[in-house]
Order: structure tokens, then C-alpha cells, then sequence
């Protein structure tokens, strides 16, 4: 039995069958540049620098990012806001990209929600300092790619229903406590500590 | 017949076998990608053109302008040389294939470039020498991927030729002739008139024994790219690659054509009431099958260990492909008497 299947060749036969059933079977490839994936809201990609609905920076300069980031590409340069003492923003916010895991941990150290992830996984360019992203190039993305920031921070659990005012409830924005500067020059405050801060404002 | 017309005739006849073939082999690359695409589940090449249907021109295109590049440890001669010695053999072997019914043309008899009365024996003999310019290619490049692989190529057509020149015995047996085109007539008027039905056992080894000089999956030993990078032609570039490549699909629309010719009535409709339709598309449909069947094998089994395939080559097939001679002569002979 096992020599008359040999010499037929049954399950090489078998086999072709087989393959060809499958040359009429749907294909399942993707045609990629044409055609492209759906990319869930959770995808971690690039990321960016959200604002709020009236165009204000979302970041305070907190650098609580720069803390978690366990790869140590975030640098916050932190100003205060001209103008309005104490009241504090990134002056500079440098993302090195090209040391990014994409692991999401400044979007969950983040106090006020101002960064979050877009769906953009390509990447690639033709120069690597194009990868240094800055505070223009960082706000740029949240602008162009804002419904799938908020997306982001909706599917991991980040807005508590107070992050955007038109879907939820309230603007989630930062309250500085309020300070009596009393009357005179605004103090120079850049690159002092509170006490130093406080010790400087009793002198005046 | 004056000479003039006589060369004219050829020449024309030269031209358009040969553009038949190139562009056949052109779009049998083609359709291999997109055959084997479609048994693995994908769509192929759909960039160049509508479903990359000019695909083949772009890899054309893009094979000829890129550098030729010679190792430096080659000798440059033998290297220039081996690709065209494995292609031209090829090309060569459609000079006696029929692809249609005699038809008078300028004076002259088309049908056939030349029909040698001993076409086979033509064909075979050139088949050999391609075998040298694989080896050949393979000593010249210095490189020991492309040794082994001119080596291995080496060894497997010399053993499978004898197997195919084996079960195409059986065949002249029957047909009493090494003229292609008398072995297609005498499998005239209908497909149960193919030499298939008297020669089945002929055909398989003919179709196993193939697939094996072309080098072809599963038996692809020379070019085992998991194992040898690319085989004899690992160190050859652009224009030189293209040739061999050339060489490898020329060779398998030529071992197709001579099995439809040899198996399958060549260019005689399988049917009287299907006389109507020309003779050679009836050879180019029975080809493509056959090239079709290439494929299909090639999308459904691994590659065989060397070992392996000299084994079966020695001990099955040849024994095999002799025991069909005898029983072929001695029902010849009962017949006759």
C-alpha cells in the first residue's frame, strides 16, 4: 500500500492540491502606500505638543517628563511667561526621536495633558537632525494630528472627562496659585529656587 | 529555391521566434511572481503598469544599466564569457522546435526555423554545453559560493540528462524519428493519439528529470540561495546576471516546448473540430500549462538535500526511465509483428 502511494506520488499530489486551492483564496496582504492599516487610538507614535481650544500652550514647563522619560530624550527648557509672573511654560522643549522607545510614560507623567501620541509611524528621513524635534516641530504635529492626541489620552484612560470642554466637561487648565507681587518691577525669577523667589518678593 | 529567399525565410522566421521567446521569457517571470503571489496569499507586482503587467520591462531596464561589476580575483575572460554560453544554448534549441503545420511562405516551407532529422539530438547536445557555462561561470568567478554551485549544477544536469535522454526513447521508439516535426505528425488527429497516454511513465520521469536541468524548485541545488547565496552567478552583476537569468527561463520554455512537443502533440489540436484554430497557439497553450505546472511545483515543495536528489536521480529515476525502454521496445516489436 505504502509502495503503490509512492510510486504515485498521493501526497505529493496531496500537497499541489492543496496549493492550488489556495491560488484562488482572497489575499491578505495590504498595498501598503496606497492602501494602509487602521491605526487603533491607542497606537503609540510620534509625539506631540497639544494646545488648548484657545491656542495656548498646554505645557507648564514642569519637566515632569523629562523625569519619567526612561531613555533621557526630553529636555524642557522652563521660562516663566512674560508678563505674568510665576506663571511658568517650556521655553525650549527638545524631543530627541532618535532615542525615543515610544513608551508613553511623559504623556502619563504629564500634569496637564499637554503631550500626547499621534498615529504617525513613518518616521523616516533623509536627515537625522530632522529627527530632533523641537517646540515649533512638536507643536506642529498636535496641531495637524489633534483628533488622534485626543484619542490617545481617551484610550489610556488620561482625560477624566475635564480635557476638552466641548466633548467633556470643563479645560482641565492649570491653576498657578495666586501671588501678590504688590507694586514696583516685576522680579527677575529666572533660575530661582521658591525660597530664593519668596525671600526676594518679602525684600521688595 | 534561390539562396536569398531561402536565408530571408530563416531570418524572418529567426526574428520572430526569437521575439516570441524573449517576450515569453520576459512575462514568465512575470507570472511566476504573480502565480506564486496568489498561491502564498498576496498580489505580486502592482506597481508597473496595470496589475504590473510592465513589470518585466522595468526589471529589464533597470538589470541593463546597472554596473558590471568583475571581482578581482576573476578570470575575466571565462567570466565574460560563461553567461553567454549558458544563454545562447537556449535560445539555439528553438530552432528546430515546430510551431506549426508546414505553410508555404516566400517559396519556402515555414513551420520550423530548420528541421533537422535529428532535432533531438541537436537540442540535447547544445543543452550540454549550457551545462559549461554554469561551471564555467561558477570556476571563473573565484568565489567559493559559486564553485560549489557550478559544482553541485555540475553534477545534477550531467545525472538528469541521462534521464531525460532516457525516457525520450520510449518516445522514438513510436515515432521512429529524432524530427520533432515527424514526432508531432505521428501524434496526429486527436489528444488520445499523444504520445502521453502510450508513455505515462516516460512523461513523469521527462517532467521530474526537467525540472532538475532547468535547476529549478525543488531541485535547485546550484542556486540554493539558503546555502549558497545565489550559486554560480553569486559574484555576476547587471547585464551578465540578466543573461544567465535569461538563460534559466529560456531553458524551461524549451524543456516545456519539447515535452508538448514530445507528450502532447506539439502543435496538432487535441480535437479534429478544433483544427480551425493555428498551430502554434495550441504549443504556446500546451507550454504555458507545462510552465504553469514549473510554478506550481515550485510553490508547493521544499528543496531536496544534494544527496537526495543524486539518489533519486540514480536509483529511481534511471532505473525507472530503462525499465520503460524495454517494455516500450518489446511492445514495438509485438506490434510490428
Amino acid at each position: 500500500m505504502g509502495l503503490i502511494r509512492s510510486i504515485f506520488m498521493t501526497e505529493l499530489l496531496m500537497g499541489m492540491k492543496l496549493v492550488f486551492k489556495q491560488m484562488f483564496k482572497p489575499y491578505c496582504t495590504l498595498q501598503y502606500p496606497h492602501v494602509r492599516h487602521d491605526i487603533p487610538d491607542g497606537y503609540r507614535g510620534l509625539m506631540s505638543l497639544l494646545r488648548y481650544e484657545d491656542g495656548s500652550e498646554r505645557c507648564v514647563g514642569c519637566s515632569l517628563c523629562e523625569a519619567a522619560c526612561p531613555s533621557n530624550c526630553i529636555k524642557v527648557v522652563s521660562d516663566e511667561v512674560p508678563g505674568q509672573p510665576l506663571v511658568r511654560y517650556a521655553r525650549e522643549y527638545y524631543l530627541d526621536i532618535t532615542r525615543c522607545v515610544f513608551c508613553g510614560f511623559c504623556t502619563e507623567a504629564c500634569p496637564v495633558d499637554a503631550l500626547a501620541m499621534t498615529k504617525v509611524y513613518e518616521a523616516s528621513v533623509f536627515d537625522r537632525r530632522d529627527l530632533m524635534f523641537d517646540k515649533r516641530k512638536l507643536y506642529e504635529l498636535g496641531e495637524q494630528h489633534l483628533a488622534d492626541g485626543k484619542a490617545y489620552l481617551i484610550a489610556h484612560n488620561m482625560d477624566d472627562g475635564t480635557l476638552f470642554p466641548k466633548e467633556g466637561l470643563g479645560d482641565n487648565r492649570y491653576s498657578f496659585p495666586p501671588v501678590d507681587l504688590g507694586e514696583g518691577e516685576r522680579p527677575v525669577t529666572v533660575g530661582l529656587t521658591r525660597e530664593a523667589l519668596e525671600m526676594e518678593l518679602s525684600k521688595q | 529555391m534561390e539562396l536569398g529567399t531561402t536565408v530571408l525565410l530563416a531570418v524572418i522566421q529567426i526574428a520572430v521566434v526569437m521575439g516570441v521567446v524573449l517576450l515569453s521569457v520576459a512575462y514568465m517571470t512575470y507570472a511566476e511572481r504573480k502565480v506564486l503571489s496568489f498561491m502564498q496569499d498576496r498580489l505580486g507586482p502592482m506597481e508597473v503598469g496595470p496589475w504590473g503587467l510592465l513589470q518585466p520591462i522595468a526589471d529589464g531596464l533597470k538589470l541593463f544599466m546597472k554596473e558590471d561589476i568583475i571581482p578581482s580575483g576573476a578570470n575575466k575572460i571565462i567570466f565574460a564569457v560563461a553567461p553567454i554560453i549558458c544563454l545562447i544554448p537556449a535560445l539555439i534549441g528553438f530552432a528546430v522546435v515546430p510551431y506549426s503545420e508546414g505553410f508555404s511562405l516566400l517559396g519556402g516551407t515555414g513551420g520550423t526555423i530548420t528541421d533537422l532529422n535529428v532535432g533531438l539530438l541537436y537540442i540535447f547536445a547544445f543543452a550540454s554545453v549550457g551545462a559549461y557555462g554554469v561551471i564555467l561561470g561558477g570556476w571563473a568567478s573565484n568565489s567559493k559560493y559559486a564553485l560549489l554551485g557550478g559544482l553541485r549544477s555540475g553534477a545534477q544536469v550531467i545525472s538528469y540528462e541521462l534521464v531525460i535522454g532516457l525516457s525520450i526513447v520510449g518516445v522514438l521508439l513510436l515515432s521512429e524519428s529524432l524530427s520533432l516535426r515527424a514526432i508531432t505528425e505521428h501524434q496526429d488527429g486527436g489528444f488520445w493519439h499523444w504520445n502521453l497516454w502510450v508513455q505515462p511513465v516516460a512523461f513523469v520521469t521527462y517532467v521530474i528529470a526537467a525540472v532538475a536541468e532547468t535547476n529549478r524548485l525543488p531541485f535547485d541545488m546550484p542556486e540554493a540561495e539558503s546555502e549558497l547565496v545565489a550559486g554560480f552567478f553569486t559574484e555576476y552583476s547587471g547585464m551578465r546576471f540578466a543573461f544567465f537569468f535569461l538563460a534559466e527561463y529560456a531553458n524551461m520554455i524549451l524543456v516545456s516546448c519539447l515535452a508538448s512537443v514530445l507528450f502532447l502533440g506539439g502543435y496538432e489540436a487535441p480535437a479534429e473540430f478544433l483544427n480551425f484554430v493555428p498551430g502554434f497557439v495550441w504549443l504556446a497553450l500546451k507550454t504555458w500549462a507545462l510552465l504553469f505546472f514549473f510554478i506550481w511545483i515550485r510553490g508547493t515543495f521544499p528543496r531536496v538535500r544534494f544527496d537526495q536528489l543524486m539518489k533519486f536521480g540514480w536509483k529511481v529515476l534511471i532505473p525507472v526511465a530503462l525499465v520503460n525502454i524495454l517494455v516500450t521496445a518489446v511492445g514495438v516489436y509485438i506490434v510490428n509483428n
